[in-house]
């Protein structure tokens, strides 16, 4: 017989580890040694991660990060954002779809703080395998998704032509400009000729 | 005329009431240098999972002041203690003594100074005034206790209103089959795991004893409450192997 009412589900548990571990892990390989926590010190910040419907929440002390799925009290600061946005952290540096509730402020501060973590994954690297390899994993990294950015620009290109000059299924920005001004102009006439025939209408 | 001593359980036998403590006292003197890793081993690292749930429900936050009580080698200690910042703190508290040196050794080794205080009490006397606390738990302590109603007396004495008592321990398993696989796992191979990893079979004979004369979930929830806590509840874990039993004074 379980006779609690507030218990803390197994997956649940594992998010608020693998992300305590994974931010401690940041903050010790970070340059600054995350020291950009520093000002957050003794705060506690909530995170929701949709689709997760309870949240996390984050305490800063002495520039580490605590996770845990229950508190006593209300948090300083809450941030709701999606669980994808939030991996994706390290790579976009931002949050650009975050709620920010409470602190507001904190809540920002403690993103900033979060999108300043640096690593240098070749430093680390070089620890284990030596520079020159470490250098050359990370050139081929660096190769890798400079490439992938470049497949990517030439695919978005070759699509774009074939649709506004091949199909013309979609118009180029010059002509949404240009229609846009001359609704812009037609607007104006028909005001225009509506005070014309108001001032014929009204006896003089 | 003849005046019979009273006596308290020490695993499956009885001892003398006052024997209780040195006995136990003895147990963990015994096992202290070996009692994280024979931890590991004996639960295969699930220990590690219930004390992580322990911290997880305490709802824990900078600035309120944790009684470790029993707190041995400083486990829940550490997490508390990162918790808790600065503004708060943590008391480790153990009677053994040889516990508390390798609970402090260990947390000072891993960077955890400045709110941690280590005190040598025993639970049926704490030497805290009325309402210090903002939480209280006792893990794996409390079936060493010789009086046990006592020790949640004070409990309840040195945590502050509104505080709240947290209480891991191994407890009665719920699933009838694997309460058998349970049992022959505790007498049979458990002790030899610890003659062969601390060179100690007697102690570990001894706690798959005292886990089996302990009060069961329901038992220990009614303790809390005839000690005086407002509100008491349980939560079972690994099909009752442990129990997280939890009272709040109000």
């Amino acid at each position: 017989m379980n006779t609690s009412t507030n218990h803390t589900s197994l997956p649940l548990l594992s998010l608020s580890k693998t992300i305590e571990v994974a931010l401690n892990t940041a903050m010790r390989l970070d340059d600054e040694q995350g020291k950009a926590f520093t000002p957050l010190e003794d705060k506690v910040i909530s995170l929701t991660l949709t689709p997760i419907e309870s949240p996390l929440y984050l305490i800063v002390t002495n520039t580490r990060i605590s996770v845990q799925t229950t508190l006593q009290g209300e948090a300083d600061a809450g941030i709701q954002t999606t669980l994808i946005d939030f991996a994706s952290l390290p790579i976009q540096r931002q949050l650009p779809h975050a709620k920010l509730s409470g602190d507001t402020q904190l809540a920002q501060d403690f993103i900033n703080a979060l999108c300043t973590l640096d690593i240098d994954w070749e430093e680390q690297l070089s620890h284990y395998t030596g520079d020159l390899i470490a250098f050359k994993i990370g050139h081929g990294i660096r190769s890798f998704f400079n490439a992938q950015q470049g497949v990517k620009d030439t695919v978005s290109q070759t699509l774009k032509e074939f649709l506004q000059f091949e199909i013309e299924a979609v118009p180029t920005q010059s002509q949404v400009k240009r229609f846009c001004h001359e609704v812009d102009d037609t607007t104006t006439q028909t005001n225009a000729l509506e005070a014309r025939i108001n001032t014929l209408l009204t006896p003089s | 005329m003849s005046q019979t001593k009273p006596t308290i359980d020490f695993g499956f036998t009885d001892v003398p009431l006052q024997e209780k403590v040195k006995k136990v006292k003895g147990v963990f003197d015994s096992v202290a240098g070996n009692y994280d890793i024979m931890n590991d081993v004996m639960s295969l690292g699930v220990h590690r999972l219930w004390k992580r749930h322990t911290i997880e429900l305490s709802g824990i936050r900078p600035g309120k002041v944790v009684l470790d009580l029993a707190g041995g080698t400083g486990d829940l200690t550490k997490e508390f203690a990162k918790r808790v910042g600065k503004e708060g703190k943590v008391v480790l508290a153990d009677i053994n003594e040889s516990m508390v040196r390798v609970g402090r050794d260990r947390l000072i080794n891993a960077g955890i100074t400045g709110n941690v205080e280590y005190t040598i009490t025993n639970a049926e006397a704490l030497a805290f005034p009325d309402n210090t606390f903002d939480l209280a738990t006792i893990a794996f302590g409390l079936r060493n206790v010789t009086n046990k109603d006592k020790a949640l007396e004070e409990l309840y004495r040195v945590l502050k209103p509104g505080g709240q008592l947290m209480i891991l321990e191994f407890s009665k398993v719920t699933q009838p089959l694997f309460a058998k696989f349970y049992d022959f796992y505790s007498f049979n191979i458990l002790p030899k795991m610890g003659k062969m990893i601390a060179n100690d079979e007697a102690s570990y004979q001894y706690l798959a004893e005292s886990i089996r004369m302990h009060p069961d979930q329901e038992t220990l929830k009614q303790m809390m409450l005839t000690a005086g806590f407002d509100k008491a509840e349980y939560l079972n874990m690994s099909e009752g192997i442990v129990a997280l039993h939890r009272g709040w004074k109000y």
